[in-house]
């Protein structure tokens, strides 16, 4: 028998790629994201916020506040994750204490 | 003649037929244009969608290496917001960004096994096992991959990622010895040994 047809066949029947039973923690989608983001501004500025809602985004409480303040587009446009303690919650514990809705950290979690 | 006039052969338009995956793509393609509009929600999304399907192919690729793998998933991800502006929709954006994982665990193995210690570490211990196990015979097809992801990553790196590099990735052992600089006759032996070692272990659980 040749040696390598066992392993061909099991491989083939736990392929990854075709039997995707895992699931990423949602911590680690959070810490992409945000990495992401860091990415993008990186390059410049993202889009404002109110741009995102008007896209048909619905934004989180503290984002809904950054957009309806009168403030430049430059500040609309920046990253409020940076500094919410929603963030470091979800980049930290796979069922951090965060509830508010829209908010895409809880998203992860919630999936 | 014109095809119009009632005399000739009339020239059928046929109207195309949409593909059944279309209104997928053009709206994988929509996300897509969003986040190369750096829209925020749209990255989340992208994320959302992506996230499962690369994090469970990387954690299988690097069994025994479980330590490195959400660096090398959020790697994918970035390496895929670079290239992001290459995705035409030619398959849909999980196969593309498959694409991009398959790639970065084909250059960790690469990079592994370039290093000479690899070889030195390994052990000599050659005899043979009983017959491989029937895979048929376990009915339960997540236990079967429960069972595989736990020999994989009980056994030494090296062993590991060859058998990941060899059966899972589908290379020939004359690829694997082309990409890491190493001879065909070496990875046949760290091959040999690793199936050897795996067996072992599998009859053992």
């Amino acid at each position: 028998m040749e040696p390598d047809l066992d392993f061909h066949t099991l491989a083939a029947q736990t392929d990854a790629t075709e039997h995707a039973l895992e699931r990423a923690p949602a911590r680690l989608k959070s810490t992409i994201y945000s990495a992401m983001v860091q990415r993008q501004v990186s390059t410049g500025p993202l889009l404002s916020l109110s741009a995102v809602k008007a896209a048909g985004h619905a934004l989180c409480v503290f984002e809904d506040a950054v957009q309806a303040i009168p403030v430049s587009d430059r500040v609309k446009a920046m990253n409020p994750c940076r500094v919410c303690h929603a963030r470091l919650l979800a980049e930290r514990f796979e069922s951090p204490p965060i509830v508010w809705p829209h908010c895409p950290y809880v998203q992860f979690h919630r999936r | 003649m014109s095809p119009s006039d009632g005399q000739g052969p009339q020239l059928v338009v046929e109207a195309p037929t949409p593909c059944p995956a279309y209104p997928m793509v053009a709206e994988e393609r929509d996300l897509v244009a969003a986040v190369l509009r750096k829209d925020r929600k749209a990255t989340a999304e992208f994320v959302s969608r992506c996230a499962d399907p690369v994090y469970a192919y990387v954690r299988q690729r690097l069994a025994p290496r479980v330590d490195l793998v959400d660096d090398l998933v959020q790697e994918v991800f970035l390496a895929a917001l670079e290239s992001l502006e290459g995705f035409t929709g030619g398959s849909s954006l999980r196969t593309w960004v498959l694409g991009i994982a398959r790639h970065k665990v084909v250059d960790y193995y690469r990079a592994r096994f370039r290093d000479d210690e690899i070889f030195c570490e390994l052990d000599d211990d050659l005899r043979t096992t009983a017959e491989f196990p029937r895979f048929d015979e376990l009915i339960d097809h997540s236990r079967l991959v429960e069972k595989t992801r736990r020999v994989l990553e009980r056994l030494p790196e090296p062993y590991g990622l060859a058998l990941l590099w060899r059966y899972w990735e589908r290379r020939s052992a004359k690829e694997m010895a082309v990409e890491t600089g190493k001879t065909e006759k070496a990875i046949e032996r760290l091959l040999a040994r690793a199936r050897t070692q795996f067996k072992q272990l599998w009859e053992a659980e």
